[in-house]
């Protein structure tokens, strides 16, 4: 393997190929997006939970000046109307009936906004009302009605091989399972125990949802969006409208934060749609509150016990999660799938006994959120990983250490071996977290940590032009997010092909121009994206290798490969002038590729391991309950960083999420509605919520399938901070709390219980 | 109705309507996309742009309110030459930024701050960038980039 | 982006020609000063206005004076120009410092102390101060100017006194003298404080005995509130007051209509009156809170 003292451009902090854009307001989101002729939409959206839509009554807002169509659900003949990648149970726009309170209903095309928001109110809808179905428990209760009264056909993009639930109001149920867990708790040592409470949380992307549709003459679509996933949604479409796959070109510019929220298919349908109706391309913005009622992240209910010998080894876990989905499947078979994964930890664990059901109700549709399903359940883990070590006499760290697999360990039978060295992260932050210093009143520390199967299903193709003048384009599907892919996927380009980074440059998330890569998410894209690129390049250069036979007029191996191009004897070529010499013309070039399919190396799941380590110390504020971060400390055990300064950016970004949830975000239901939907109520972390010392730390074992043994970041972080903060909670007061967010009041009560004392 | 200022250093008038928000005319018909919308209602200062150096958000504030003052944005910024303000290359310097959608309110909210106080503690500059949100950095690149603007701006005078 | 819907500006070039259009143009209208509230109602159709009445370029509305031992501020100033007067700051510290701590820059940019007042947000943190200092609203309209106190402005939550065509035009409050000594805190996790408290206490003696006492509560119940019983129980001497601080948090409690919602229980909020009023006492008299 070639030594990180050899590289050149990668495993260096390179400027941002974004970066100049973003700082200068010359970077553009599709907000920022108006095309020709533009028209735009506005939704109408039901003040109901469960209703049945009688009729639909738009003559007078039609008739509204500047109004040019109206589209409901009536509308839709000639097209199928329900999508979805894991379950079709999505209508484009309420068809008959609604299911949660901000459902689509109708939605106003006018020739501008204000047009088209204020003949909003001028549409008539008759409901008949019905109960509302609100939480799990009445989901599934026997003679509760189905929220989807049909059976939906799977989606053929799943990725995974779960079939979905369809009993009743589940909407997906996961089984995960070996060993015998009754035996191994009818012997165990100690045994913890709980039911713990993950809220409902909101990703906050500050970029709202936002899509311009544009059927053209022909019946092509061009469809710009936020959306972080061009493929998936290119996939929606085009069943939606029974079109080809090359009629409908997904274009998707800048994003603003997704966080798992731009995953899939959001509103693209909803303003295909709209085109489709009015002949015009339709811009769709939806405001935060409008993005409120459009996705959100699963709330999960984890009851869950797990055992320990008198050696303090874990026995047995046993869990049985409940997510609440939501109105619609969304992502959320995959969330039940990874959740019901990742319960149990990077831990090795002889008997398992998982049962994870994702549930409809009539809220908001949950779908993916960072660390998809991971933060919901490594709070409940890695609580009790602290619980039974306080049983079992032992620090807990020595009892992680104790139980953590090691690299090459397997955790889950059949699964891809643990390609980390997560023993070692954790030693590593219980160092940089100084574990050992004295604790101040109000203080506690702890150390926890998450293994997540990434990568998501790995198909990603990718193409490197290289031109005969040095130049050489990555074109990629996969999305700049934020995560600094196109800065990463250009630093191997130019690596590989020994060329200055300024001559790389990125041709992205244009799904007419670049090759099928499945997802942006689940941290795969430098894995998967990196290796493609990489060996797009490495294909590019056999190419050129035969060429340059000709070129230099020698046998190919007499032609020794050198940084850039190659060498005979004293005439060294770079690749560019061979291609030069080879076609005689300015201005060619050639392109490499790369098919990467589940084979070879990348045949066995995960991809890779996704781990993260995280140290706290809070500082707790005991009259008012308040937590405070005095400290935080990350590990990224990423293989091999592409780019350590981004790398690094991604752990504070996630373990800030991750802080968001464990400390007060949460969406409130009152009945059917959402109570705190707006960014003046919904409260993410702020500058002031910034921890007093923060260390992070990378690890590079090189141990990822990866480019150069790279793995995925971004997600880890997020998973381990609540517990994390439950955990020194616990330290500093003696206060197990098994519900979040960790609010002062939730704080304040559970120390007035412990005191005994009844609250004043 | 008509409204004359200086933007971005340039003497502008434009005809607007009363109800068009700031953020409305500066996106919509100066094409200054710099400008950021998101929770409009205050609390995020992604539409951050200063009037007469004061931050101000740009959803809210009517466009109406800036006759016969000084509006600058993002665009703005970079020098005649196309140098950058210290705070954008700062930055750039400490990768203060992922999607990048924050990133215009916060370079001209620390603006604001630094005119008027290149000394400012971190206390002082988390205090006033409290109203500005990012959701993908964690703000520690932020802060750093704030300081070392202002250690650079604190040499100039 | 959510557009607001038309409506037209009216330029008054006093406060009687701002009222004598409120007049004309009835429940169609309403003053709009920094609009951050207004705009954010209006937006949500809260509010419908069709026309605004522009009181920012009534002349002399902003400026902020001492006048015969108080100052005066012009209902026009925002937080920012209020934070920032070098006579609020001498005269009356606690009121720059809490104007300092206000929403943020942006909103103190624009917003102003008149609006806020007038728009009776539970959450104001100036009313709950100026309840304590003993601030008052001169209210003008086409019939006349009377003055009230601050506590006489306030209906309710989200309602003002202001009778249709009136306007508030100045705030009035006492200037510190050198036996005052007041504080303002606030409990915060969301975007608006979650509690506010304020105290003002005279004292002839440096500290020794309090010969009169004001308190007020506000974010907990409706609209910001005196705990006029507990003010009996904080004046006598440092020791009792202190001995008494339990008791007079209770009393304030007891005064105000604590609410259950999704900002904390009535008991949550109760227990932080406790603390708070601890710790404001402390910074009143300068004690350190660490
Ligand atoms: C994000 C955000 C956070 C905030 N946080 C806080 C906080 O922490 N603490 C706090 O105290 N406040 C907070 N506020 C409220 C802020 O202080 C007020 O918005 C502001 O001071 C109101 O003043 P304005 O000039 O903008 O009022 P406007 O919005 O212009 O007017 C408000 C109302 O008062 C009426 N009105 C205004 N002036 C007069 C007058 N002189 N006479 C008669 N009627 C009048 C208007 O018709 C309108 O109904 C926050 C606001 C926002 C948007
Ligand atoms: S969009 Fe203006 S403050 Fe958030
Ligand atoms: S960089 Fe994405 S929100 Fe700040």
């Amino acid at each position: 393997m070639k030594p990180l003292s050899d590289f050149q451009i990668v495993n260096h902090s390179v400027p941002r190929g974004d970066g100049i854009p973003k700082v200068t307001g010359g970077a553009i989101y599709t907000s920022d997006m108006v095309v020709e002729h533009m028209a735009w939409a506005k939704v109408l959206r039901s003040p109901f939970a469960r209703a049945r839509i009688l009729s639909i009554d738009a003559s007078a807002a039609k008739a509204q000046p500047g109004v040019i169509d109206i589209l409901t659900g009536y509308d839709l003949k000639g097209l199928q109307p329900y999508y979805g990648h894991g379950v079709k149970d999505h209508p484009l726009i309420a068809i008959g009936q609604v299911r949660f309170v901000g459902e689509p209903v109708a939605a106003v095309i006018a020739e501008n906004e204000l047009a088209a928001q204020e003949a909003l109110g001028k549409i008539n809808v008759d409901y008949e009302e019905l109960d509302p179905i609100l939480d799990v428990d009445t989901a599934m209760a026997e003679g509760t009605p189905r929220i989807h009264e049909t059976d939906f056909a799977d989606g053929s993009f799943r990725g995974f091989d779960d079939f979905p639930g369809a009993a009743g109001n589940i909407c997906q149920a996961v089984h995960v399972g070996w060993g015998d867990v009754d035996a191994a708790f009818a012997k165990a040592a100690h045994i913890a125990e709980g039911e713990f409470y993950f809220p409902m949380v909101y990703a906050y992307a500050m970029e709202p949802y936002v899509a311009i549709a544009d059927f053209d003459a022909k019946g092509h679509l061009t469809v710009y969006t936020s959306g972080q996933h061009p493929f998936m949604v290119r996939h929606d479409v085009a069943h939606v409208f029974r079109l080809p796959l090359n009629s409908v070109r997904i274009i998707v510019p800048y994003i603003g934060g997704g966080y798992g929220s731009k995953s899939y298919t959001k509103i693209e349908p909803l303003v295909a749609a709209c085109s489709w109706k009015s002949g015009r391309p339709v811009k769709l913005q939806l405001s935060v509150e409008e993005a409120f009622l459009t996705t959100r992240g699963d709330d999960a209910r984890v009851r869950i016990r797990t055992a320990v010998d008198a050696r303090g080894h874990l026995v047995a876990r046993q869990a049985t999660i409940h997510l609440n989905t939501g109105a619609y499947a969304e992502n959320s078979p995959m969330v039940c799938r990874k959740a019901a994964n990742r319960i149990v930890g990077p831990y090795r664990i002889p008997n398992i006994k998982i049962d994870c059901f994702a549930v409809y109700t009539n809220t908001v549709p949950a779908s993916s959120y960072r660390g998809l399903g991971g933060a919901q359940v490594t709070f409940p883990g890695e609580s009790q990983m602290d619980e039974l070590a306080e049983m079992s006499g032992s620090d807990p760290v020595e009892f992680r250490l104790k139980n953590l697999a090691h690299s090459g360990e397997s955790i889950h039978p059949g699964m891809r071996p643990i390609d980390a060295d997560i023993p070692g992260d954790i030693r590593e932050a219980a160092k940089m977290l100084r574990m050992d210093r004295p604790l101040a009143p109000g203080h506690g520390r702890s150390v926890c940590c998450s293994a997540s199967d990434a990568g998501a299903h790995p198909v990603t193709l990718a193409m490197v032009q290289v031109y005969a003048d040095g130049a050489v384009s990555v074109l990629s599907g996969s999305t700049e997010i934020g995560q600094g892919s196109h800065t990463v996927l250009t630093q191997i380009a130019a690596e590989e092909m020994g060329v200055p980074l300024e001559k790389v440059r990125l041709i992205g998330s244009d799904t007419a121009v670049t090759l099928f890569e499945r997802s942006t998410g689940a941290s795969r894209t430098t894995t998967l994206m990196g290796r493609a690129v990489l060996e797009a390049c490495r294909e590019a250069i056999a190419q050129i290798k035969v060429m340059a036979e000709e070129v230099f007029a020698v046998d190919a191996d007499k032609l020794v490969e050198e940084r850039g191009g190659l060498r005979h004897g004293g005439k060294f070529l770079t690749w560019a002038n061979i291609l030069e010499q080879y076609f005689k013309m300015e201005g060619c070039s050639i392109v490499g590729r790369a098919y990467l399919r589940k084979a070879g190396d990348l045949t066995l799941v995960p991809v890779f391991w996704e781990i993260g380590v995280v140290g706290v110390e809070i500082a707790l504020d005991e009259e008012t309950g308040k937590i405070c971060l005095d400290s935080l400390v990350t590990i990224g055990d990423v293989g091999l960083a592409i780019h350590p300064a981004m790398t690094e950016g991604q752990d504070l970004g996630a373990a800030t999420m991750g802080l968001g949830a464990g400390l007060f975000e949460e969406l409130i239901y009152d009945g059917q509605q959402l109570m705190n939907g707006t960014m003046l109520e919904y409260r993410v972390p702020r500058f002031s919520d910034l921890a007093k010392n923060i260390d992070m730390k990378l690890v590079q074992n090189r141990d990822g399938v990866g480019p150069y043994g790279a793995k995925g970041g971004g997600e880890g972080a997020v998973n381990p901070i609540s517990p994390c903060i439950a955990n020194a909670l616990y330290r500093a007061t003696g206060a197990r709390i098994r519900t979040l967010p960790l609010t002062p009041e939730r704080v304040w009560k559970a120390l007035q219980e412990k005191k005994g004392a009844a609250p004043r | 109705m008509n409204v004359s200022f200086e933007l971005n250093g340039k003497q502008t008038t434009l005809e607007i309507e009363q109800r068009e928000s700031l953020a409305e005319v500066l996106r919509g018909r100066c094409r200054l996309t710099g400008v950021k919308i998101s929770c409009e209602a205050q609390v995020c200062g992604s539409c951050t742009v200063l009037v007469d150096d004061l931050p101000v958000s740009a959803c809210t504030l009517l466009a109406y309110e800036v006759r016969g003052k000084r509006v600058t944005t993002i665009e703005g910024l970079a020098d005649d030459s196309g140098r950058l303000h210290p705070l954008q290359q700062a930055f750039l310097d400490h990768f203060s930024f992922q999607c990048g959608y924050c990133t215009p309110g916060m370079i001209l909210a620390a603006k604001a701050l630094l005119d008027e106080n290149s000394a400012a503690t971190d206390a002082e500059i988390v205090a006033h960038m409290n109203g500005n949100l990012c959701r993908c950095t964690g703000y520690l690149p932020i802060l750093k980039a704030i300081r070392q603007a202002a250690n650079q701006l604190r040499g100039q005078k | 982006m959510t557009t607001l819907s038309r409506f037209e500006i009216h330029q008054p070039t006093c406060a009687l020609e701002a009222s004598q259009m409120l007049a004309h143009y009835g429940e169609e209208a309403g003053i709009y000063a920094g609009g951050t509230e207004l705009l954010l109602a209006m937006k949500h159709s809260a509010l419908n206005y069709r026309h605004l009445i522009d009181l920012k370029v009534v002349p002399g509305l902003n400026s902020i004076d001492m006048r015969n031992g108080s100052l005066e501020i012009g209902a026009t100033s925002t937080h920012r120009s209020i934070e920032r007067s070098p006579n609020v700051q001498q005269h009356q510290p606690a009121l720059a410092e809490m104007e300092s701590q206000v929403a943020n820059v942006r909103v103190r940019a624009t917003g102003t102390l008149g609006g806020n007042l007038c728009f009776a947000e539970p959450h104001s943190d100036p009313a709950t101060l100026l309840l304590v200092l003993g601030g008052s609203v001169k209210i003008e309209s086409a019939a006349g100017a009377r003055e009230i106190p601050v506590s006489e402005l306030i209906a309710g939550a989200y309602a003002s006194n202001l009778q249709p065509g009136e306007i508030l035009t100045k705030i009035t409050v006492p200037s510190a003298k050198p036996t005052h000594r007041s504080a303002y805190m606030k409990f915060q996790i969301h975007e608006r404080p979650t509690l506010g408290l304020g105290l003002w206490l005279d004292t002839p003696d440096e500290g020794r005995t309090f010969t009169s006492a004001r308190v007020a509560v506000g974010c907990v119940c409706p609209f910001p509130t005196r705990g006029l019983n507990a003010e009996k129980l904080l004046t006598g001497s440092h020791a009792d007051v202190e001995k008494r601080l339990s008791e007079a948090a209770d009393a304030i409690a007891d005064a105000a209509d604590l609410l259950d919602d999704h900002e904390g229980s009535a008991e949550y909020k109760r227990h932080l009156i406790h603390v708070f009023l601890q710790r404001v006492f402390r910074k009143a008299l300068g004690e350190s809170l660490a």
